[in-house]
């Protein structure tokens, strides 16, 4: 049994002690239900005592309950570096800097929307590009790309593709203010300024989706949320900072091979390599990983614009007419400096993130000011036929886990072998008599996303809400998927 | 089978070996087998040419770098991989040469999985008696 090998701290709080390898600096920590933790995948070991051996690391090397295999971090990795000691490294970030997910809420209802479902959906797939190689509706010059690097969503407001309001829901109101331009190579200029505005494609999607009434778990926080209606419409989006993203830490991981050795750090896994985060080599990708996350911001930003614009035509009313607004936009991918209590005291560390998400509890500054009582909203992407789950942060998740909670189901199935067990047209008439009707441009895919390759959300989301680093407030079901 | 795709390291993404009898054909195989995860390779035609210099510290480097560029490619110019015409200087780390390829068209392509990177998981490139072999993992 492999839980044999770790140290139950509580009944969802798992500890692997500093003498299970070598160099290990602090003990890693998996999160997870008894019934899922048999099921962890001995790479998730390996990754996640790896990560605590990285210079600076403070408390615990963490794994979220909907952790799986990455490169260098595993995916749900989460760990802490002193700034003053600490290193930074593109492998605790991945590839798809500041992929996230975004929530809107309208005041739709499931029974206005039955009768279009289907215009919804082709309206959706023509106007939100998706896929290999799709590009946006902007055509940007260089000039307006930089002021996207560095103003992130304000660009948009400026510009008129989102409202005061969209800022005010957006994780560090869409706008990383250390982004530097200079710190971005024009190989990554090139590979995204097409891409605002689009999908991209594997796990990427947006979603209609319905709040039944049997899915709200806490009435007066979804309420707070916007939730304020049964069967009410909800749209999920999914996605990152496309080929900027890719690009910027495809340059920086070859910066960092070099700093192994010139800042004589031991790295155990090519894909960890860091540098310390005060040295020029870590403070110039800290701020290059800042100009994709705020490209993240936008993009999604734009994707929201152009739904927007596709419910107003289908639905002939004005977008305020049908309330289609911003719960939440979150980094499921970053890195930032934060705040802690470390041995009674207040230390500020560079928080790393990669597929996990903040969860910061009532009353802090940086959440937003309606939901200033309740906590931020954790928005959890799950697989395309089981829909998302919206949480709120708890104060709970500063003391266990740098404030940070799961990000989605976590896969347990490789896509190979996921389209070895299933055709996709067979997994889009199993949506359809589930009552779910998706389009994508690569049939086959579906099946890559299928529900039966990832962990159950729910027993995934009930680990993190009894620790108590979130909360549950609401569980969304599918009607209508766009699969990138 | 000059490459074959892998899905034994990593549950989310995609791997790749490859082999051939030069670098050349190692590293051709390599960049075909990178697209085909992207789009079926026999619907892109050879409409287009990209001449191209790339730069390698080793041999390691180079091949990252050359499969590095057609993601590139693919992104900021729309291009997908037909067949390659290419020198590899073996001492000094270069490939001079030119790609032919297609511009995408979803009318056209049956497009599959985009690929974000190549990552340095499971990264090798190695000379296996007079066959050399590279193995490689993409994110996906």
């Amino acid at each position: 049994m492999k839980k044999d090998r770790f140290k139950r701290i509580s009944p969802n709080i798992w500890e692997i002690p500093t003498d299970f390898k070598q160099g290990m600096r602090v003990p890693a920590r998996i999160l997870s239900s008894e019934e899922l933790i048999d099921g962890i995948d001995d790479k998730v070991i390996d990754q996640i005592t790896n990560v605590a051996c990285l210079s600076g690391i403070k408390k615990y090397a963490l794994c979220m309950p909907d952790g799986h295999c990455g490169y260098g971090f595993p995916i749900g990795g989460v760990a802490g570096f002193s700034k003053n000691d600490g290193i930074i490294s593109p492998g605790g970030i991945g590839f798809d800097i500041n992929c996230g997910m975004r929530l809107l809420r309208t005041d739709l209802t499931f029974d206005e929307i039955k009768p279009k479902m289907e215009l919804l959906l082709n309206k959706l797939f023509l106007t939100i590009p998706s896929g290999v190689g799709s590009s946006g509706f902007l055509k940007l010059n260089k000039g307006q790309f930089t002021d996207i690097m560095e103003k992130g969503a304000d660009w948009c407001l400026e510009s008129g593709y989102a409202t005061s309001n969209d800022i005010e829901h957006i994780e560090d109101h869409g706008r990383i203010s250390h982004a530097d331009h200079t710190t971005v190579s024009e190989k990554a200029i090139s590979r995204g300024i097409n891409q605002m505005g689009t999908l991209g494609s594997g796990n990427h999607y947006l979603e209609v989706e319905i709040a039944h009434p049997e899915g709200i778990y806490n009435r007066d926080i979804a309420k707070v949320f916007g939730i304020d209606r049964d069967n009410q419409v909800i749209v999920a989006i999914h996605c990152g900072s496309r080929g900027f993203g890719h690009q910027i830490a495809t340059d920086y991981l070859e910066v960092f091979d070099k700093c192994s050795k010139k800042y004589d750090l031991v790295v155990r896994d090519k894909e960890l390599m860091s540098a310390p985060i005060k040295s020029d080599e870590g403070q110039r990708y800290f701020r290059a990983m800042a100009c994709a996350a705020n490209a993240a911001f936008v993009n999604r930003q734009l994707i929201t614009f152009g739904i927007r614009k596709v419910f107003s035509e289908v639905f002939g009313k004005n977008v305020h007419e049908l309330g289609v607004e911003t719960i939440y936009d979150v980094a499921h991918n970053i890195a930032k400096m934060e705040k802690y209590e470390i041995g009674g005291r207040e230390e500020e560390l560079l928080i790393h993130r990669k597929g996990a998400t903040r969860s910061f509890g009532p009353g802090r500054p940086e959440i937003p000011k309606d939901y200033q009582l309740v906590g931020q909203p954790v928005i959890v992407g799950g697989s395309m036929e089981t829909g998302s789950a919206l949480l709120c942060g708890a104060k709970q998740a500063d003391e266990e886990t740098f404030g940070s909670t799961l990000h989605g189901a976590g896969r347990t199935m490789s896509r190979m072998q996921a389209k070895r067990t299933a055709r996709g047209e067979s997994i889009r008439q199993k949506m359809k008599d589930d009552g779910i009707m998706v389009k994508t441009g690569y049939m086959p895919g579906l099946a890559e996303e299928a529900a039966f390759a990832y962990k159950d959300i729910d027993s995934v989301v009930s680990a993190v809400h009894s620790i108590g680093i979130s909360k549950k407030v609401a569980r969304f079901k599918p009607v209508l998927n766009i699969k990138g | 089978m000059p490459f074959e795709l892998t899905d034994t390291h990593t549950c989310a993404d995609i791997g790749l070996i490859a082999t051939g009898n030069s670098l050349i054909e190692l590293f051709s195989d390599s960049a075909f087998g990178l697209t085909s995860v992207m789009v079926e390779l026999n619907d892109v035609s050879d409409s287009r040419i990209i001449p191209i210099e790339i730069y390698g510290d080793d041999l390691e480097n180079l091949f990252y770098h050359w499969l590095s560029e057609i993601i590139y490619l693919k992104d900021a110019e729309h291009f997908l991989l037909k067949n390659c015409v290419i020198e590899l200087d073996e001492q000094n780390f270069v490939i001079k040469g030119k790609l032919t390829g297609d511009t995408i068209d979803s009318n056209r392509h049956i497009l599959k999985i985009d690929v974000k990177a190549v990552t340095y998981y499971k990264f090798k490139v190695e000379k296996i008696g007079l066959v050399w072999r590279g193995e490689v993992v993409f994110d996906l």
